[in-house]
C-alpha cells in the first residue's frame, strides 16, 4: 500500500489559487494618525502587485468641498508610452496635511492591480479628531444614488468580524454549556452517529481486506488493536489537518477534492482488487513481496502499515463535510483556537472509527481462518474493491457508464459465485448459487437500464416508470458563481419578497449525491420548496469568486444549505450542513419561507 | 445531550451575523438582462446576431483594457456569433469622459467601431490633446464630433449613466469588468479566458 504519493500531491495542491481582484480596502489600507508636528498623516499600506497614482489623491472638506493642501511622498515613475511617464507609489503612500480643516475630510485616491484590474476612484471619510475612517457617500464620478449600494457590496466581501459567543457558534455554544470535555465528548457522539453516512463507506473495504491479510494469525485481540491503531491515526490526521485547515483558512477539503483525488484513489482500489485476485502476486516488485512477508513475521511491521493505511484514509475520508466539522473548522478560523478544534476533530475521527473497531473484532472472531475458504473471502474482497472503485469514480463518468459497470461487476461475482459453489458442499452451495442468481439478475436488470438511458444504479428502470407519468419537472437550482450574480438574479423582479435557497454542492460530493437522488424527490419537500427561489453554486470546480462567497456566508464546504430571506438576510437557525433528512430540509424551507 | 436535530440547528454558525448587503439598492437598478445585454443605445460589435453577448465595462484611460483588447477583439471574430458591447465606465476622470462621448457621437454617422479601435490602441494616461490628436489621426474632425456629441448629448450621457450604474450594481470595483451572458467576471481577460466564458455560457 503506498498512499504515501497521495499525501504528497495533497501538500502540492495547497499552492494558492489565483486570486480575485483584491477588495479596495486590502489593495489599499487606509490609516491615518498625526505626526510630531501634529498634523494630520494619511498612509496607505498597497498591497504587493498593486500600486497608486500620485496624481489622483485628494483631500477636501466634507461640508464645504473646499480642496484642502497636502504633500504627498515621492512615488515611483512608470513609463507610460503616449503620457511619458506618470508617478504612482507601490508599498506604501503617506501625505501629510499642512493645516487642519474643519472635520470631516474626504479622502479619494486611485490605483491599479498590476496587469489587472484599474479601480475606481475610491473615497474616504477621515474625522481629524478620533482619526477614524469611513466609507463616504456620494463621491467619485459614479451618478448619484448608486454610492451606498456599491459601499455596502464591498463591505460583505470582507471578512465578517468573530462572532460573540453563545448561540452564534456551534463549537462556542457546546464550550459554553460543558466546558472543553463536553466539546470533546459531544463529537465523539457525533462521530458515531456519522459512522453510517455514506461518506465513511470507504474505511470498511480497507480495514477488512488490510485483516484478510493477517490470514491465519488474525484473531479476535489482533483484529481489535489492528483497527484500532487504523482509527487512531485516522483520527490523529483527521484532527492535523482540521487544525491547519482551520488556522490557514485554506479549505483543504475543497482542495482535496478535485475530480483528479476520486479517480486516483478508485485506480488504487482496482489495483488492490487485482491483487485480491492474486493477479500480480506474482509480479510484485521485491521490496512490496518482503514488507509483506516482513509484516507476516514481525507484529510491528503491519502495526505500522495500519497506522499508514489509516492516516491515508483521512484523506478519502476526511472531504465529507458534515455539521460538526463545519463548526470545528469556523471555531479554529474565528478563534485561532486550534488545540480545541484540532482534540473535536480528533474526538470524531475516533467516533467515526468506533463502529469500524467493533465490527472488526467481532468478525476477526468469525472469519475463517484457511483453506479454500480464505480464497473465497479475499476474491470476495476484491469485488468489494472494484465496487468502491466504481462507486468513487461514478461522478467522474459520463452518466450511465457506472451503471454498465455495476452491472459487469455483478456478472462478474455472479459467475465467481457459480464456479465457487460448484466445489463446494451444503450450505456453501446454497449460499454461491443464490449469490449468483441474484447477482445475475441485478446486473441484466442494470444492463437493461444502461441500454435505456438510466442513471440511477439503485433504480436503474425508474425513467422507464415515469416516462408516462405526468409528475411535474424536477426540483430545478440555477446556477450562480459568485455573489454579484446572486444578487443580480436576486434584483430580478420575480424575486421581490421571495427567499432563497443557496445550496452548495459539488459533483464529488457523496452526501450532496445522497440529497439529490433521497431528499429533493421527496413529495412534501418539493412542495416545501417551491416558494422558494433555488440557486446552486457548484463547487466542482472552485473559482475565487466562489471562494469569496462562501467566505462571506461562512461556508466550508458542501453540502450547504443556506437560507436567505428577501432582504438577504440569512434566516437564522436554518442552514443545513451534511447529511440532511427530508423533515430538516423541510423545516428550513418553511421556516425561511415564511419569514 | 445534543440530538442530531440540534445539532444541525446549532449548525447555523454566523447566521446571525451574516448580512449580505441589501437589496434595495438593485430593486431600483433595474439590473435585468435586458438592460445589460441588449441597451438599445448601446452599439453592438462582433456579430450583432450572435448567441452569445459579452458586455465589457471599460475606460479609455485604463492601460489593461487597452492591453487586453486585441485578446477581446480577436476572441469575438474567431468565434463569429458573439454580440460585444463595450460599455464605456469613464472612473479616470474628464478626460475619459470627454473620450467616450466623442466615440459614442463618431456612431451618429456610423464610424463608432473606427474611433474606439484609435482610442483602444493607445497606452495609459491621455490629455484631452491626445485624444484629439488620436481621433484626428483616424480621419475623424474632432470639431464635427463635438458638434455630434452636442445633438445627441442627453442619449449619451443617460447612456454613460446606465453603463455605471450598472457597474456600481454588480458591485463592480474597476474596469475591466465583463459579463458574459448572465455570469459576471471583474477584472482583465485574456482571449483564451474570454473564449472559454463564451463556451460555458453556452453549454
Amino acid at each position: 500500500m503506498r498512499l504515501v504519493p497521495a499525501v504528497l500531491i495533497f501538500l502540492a495542491s495547497l499552492l494558492p489559487l489565483q486570486a480575485a481582484p483584491l477588495p479596495a480596502d486590502e489593495a489599499f489600507a487606509l490609516s491615518a494618525s498625526r505626526d510630531a508636528d501634529g498634523r494630520l498623516q494619511l498612509r496607505w499600506d498597497i498591497a504587493e502587485g498593486y500600486y497608486l497614482y500620485r496624481e489622483h489623491f485628494r483631500v477636501t472638506g466634507a461640508r464645504t468641498g473646499e480642496p484642502v493642501p497636502f504633500t504627498a511622498t515621492a512615488g515611483e515613475r512608470k513609463e507610460d508610452p503616449t503620457f511619458g511617464s506618470v508617478e504612482v507609489h507601490y508599498g506604501e503612500a503617506v501625505i501629510t496635511l499642512s493645516e487642519t480643516p474643519a472635520p470631516p475630510l474626504e479622502v479619494s485616491y486611485q490605483g491599479c492591480e498590476e496587469d489587472g484590474l484599474c479601480y475606481r476612484p475610491e473615497t474616504r471619510r477621515v474625522d481629524p479628531e478620533t482619526l477614524t475612517i469611513t466609507a463616504a457617500s456620494g463621491a467619485g464620478g459614479a451618478p448619484s444614488g448608486w454610492r451606498e449600494g456599491e459601499a455596502g457590496s464591498s463591505a460583505s466581501l470582507t471578512p465578517s468580524p468573530a462572532p460573540a459567543s453563545g448561540d452564534a457558534g456551534f463549537v462556542a455554544a457546546l464550550l459554553a454549556e460543558g466546558g472543553q470535555l463536553w466539546v470533546i465528548g459531544s463529537f465523539l457522539v457525533f462521530g458515531i452517529l456519522l459512522a453510517g453516512t455514506p461518506c465513511v463507506f470507504p474505511m470498511y473495504p480497507i480495514v477488512a481486506a488490510a485483516l484478510g491479510r493477517q490470514g491465519e494469525r488474525l484473531t479476535v485481540s489482533r483484529g481489535f488493536s489492528l483497527s484500532a491503531v487504523y482509527v487512531l491515526f485516522l483520527a490523529l490526521a483527521f484532527g492535523l489537518i482540521g487544525a491547519v485547515a482551520g488556522l490557514t483558512g485554506e479549505n483543504l477539503q475543497l482542495v482535496l477534492q478535485s475530480s483528479f483525488m476520486p479517480g486516483a484513489v478508485a485506480a488504487i482500489f482496482v489495483v488492490l482488487a487485482l491483487s485480491m485476485f492474486g493477479l500480480f502476486e506474482l509480479r510484485l516488485p521485491a521490496a512490496w513481496t518482503t514488507s509483506i512477508a516482513g509484516a507476516t513475521a514481525a507484529r510491528g511491521g503491519s502495526y505500522r502499515g495500519m497506522a499508514v493505511l489509516g492516516f491515508s484514509s483521512a484523506l478519502i475520508v476526511g472531504p465529507c463535510v458534515t455539521a460538526p466539522l463545519a463548526g470545528a473548522l469556523l471555531y479554529v478560523a474565528q478563534t485561532q483556537d486550534w488545540r480545541l478544534g484540532a482534540a473535536a476533530l480528533f474526538a470524531l475521527g475516533i467516533g467515526k472509527g468506533i463502529p469500524l473497531v467493533i465490527l472488526s473484532t467481532f468478525g476477526s472472531g468469525i472469519l475463517p481462518k484457511a483453506g479454500r475458504w480464505m480464497e473465497t473471502v479475499s476474491r470476495l474482497f476484491g469485488f468489494a474493491f472494484l465496487g468502491s472503485a466504481i462507486w468513487l469514480a461514478a461522478p467522474l463518468l459520463p452518466p450511465g457508464l457506472d451503471l454498465a459497470l455495476w452491472s459487469a461487476l455483478l456478472l462478474g461475482l455472479a459467475s465467481f459465485a457459480l464456479a465457487a459453489s460448484a466445489a463446494a458442499g451444503g450450505m456453501g452451495f446454497v449460499i454461491g448459487r443464490s449469490l449468483a442468481a441474484s447477482a445475475g439478475l441485478y446486473a441484466l436488470i442494470l444492463a437493461l437500464g444502461a441500454a435505456s438511458g438510466g442513471t440511477d444504479p439503485l433504480q436503474p428502470l425508474a425513467h422507464v416508470a415515469r416516462a408516462g407519468d405526468a409528475r411535474g419537472p424536477d426540483v430545478a437550482f440555477g446556477e450562480i458563481g459568485g455573489e454579484a450574480e446572486l444578487q443580480a438574479t436576486l434584483a430580478d423582479g420575480s424575486a421581490a419578497g421571495r427567499s432563497t435557497l443557496l445550496y452548495f454542492t459539488a459533483d464529488w460530493c457523496v452526501t450532496c449525491r445522497t440529497i439529490e437522488r433521497r431528499v429533493l424527490p421527496v413529495e412534501a419537500v418539493r412542495t416545501d420548496l417551491r416558494p422558494l427561489r433555488l440557486l446552486k453554486v457548484d463547487l466542482s470546480e472552485i473559482t475565487p469568486r466562489k471562494q469569496a462567497l462562501m467566505e462571506a456566508l461562512g461556508v466550508v464546504g458542501p453540502p450547504t444549505m443556506v437560507f436567505l430571506g428577501p432582504d438577504l438576510r440569512e434566516v437564522s437557525g436554518t442552514r443545513l450542513v451534511g447529511t440532511v433528512s427530508a423533515e430538516s430540509l423541510s423545516g428550513s424551507a418553511r421556516r425561511a419561507g415564511g419569514a | 445531550m445534543i440530538d442530531r436535530r440540534q445539532l444541525l440547528r446549532l449548525s447555523a454558525v454566523g447566521s446571525g451575523l451574516l448580512v449580505l448587503p441589501s437589496a434595495l439598492a438593485f430593486a431600483q437598478t433595474g439590473l435585468t438582462v435586458e438592460a445589460v445585454l441588449y441597451d438599445p443605445e448601446a452599439p453592438v460589435l462582433g456579430n450583432p446576431d450572435g448567441d452569445v453577448t459579452v458586455v465589457e465595462y471599460f475606460d479609455y484611460q485604463c492601460p489593461y483594457c487597452k492591453k487586453g483588447h486585441p485578446g477581446v477583439m480577436e476572441a469575438v471574430r474567431k468565434d463569429g456569433n458573439v454580440r460585444l458591447v463595450k460599455k464605456d465606465w469613464p472612473i479616470f476622470g474628464d478626460v475619459s469622459v470627454r473620450a467616450a462621448r466623442l466615440v459614442l457621437a463618431a456612431g451618429a454617422s456610423g464610424r463608432y467601431e473606427q474611433a474606439l479601435e484609435s482610442l483602444m490602441a493607445t497606452e495609459g494616461k491621455l490629455a484631452d490633446a491626445q485624444v484629439d490628436a488620436t481621433l484626428q489621426g483616424a480621419g475623424f474632425t474632432v470639431a464635427r464630433l463635438e458638434e455630434a456629441y452636442r445633438a445627441h448629448a442627453g442619449r449619451i450621457d443617460r447612456l454613460l449613466a446606465r453603463n455605471g450604474g450598472q457597474a456600481d450594481a454588480f458591485g463592480f470595483r474597476g474596469t475591466p469588468s465583463f459579463v458574459v451572458q448572465t455570469t459576471l467576471y471583474p477584472g482583465v481577460m485574456g482571449e483564451a479566458d474570454l473564449t472559454e466564458a463564451i463556451a460555458a455560457a453556452r453549454s
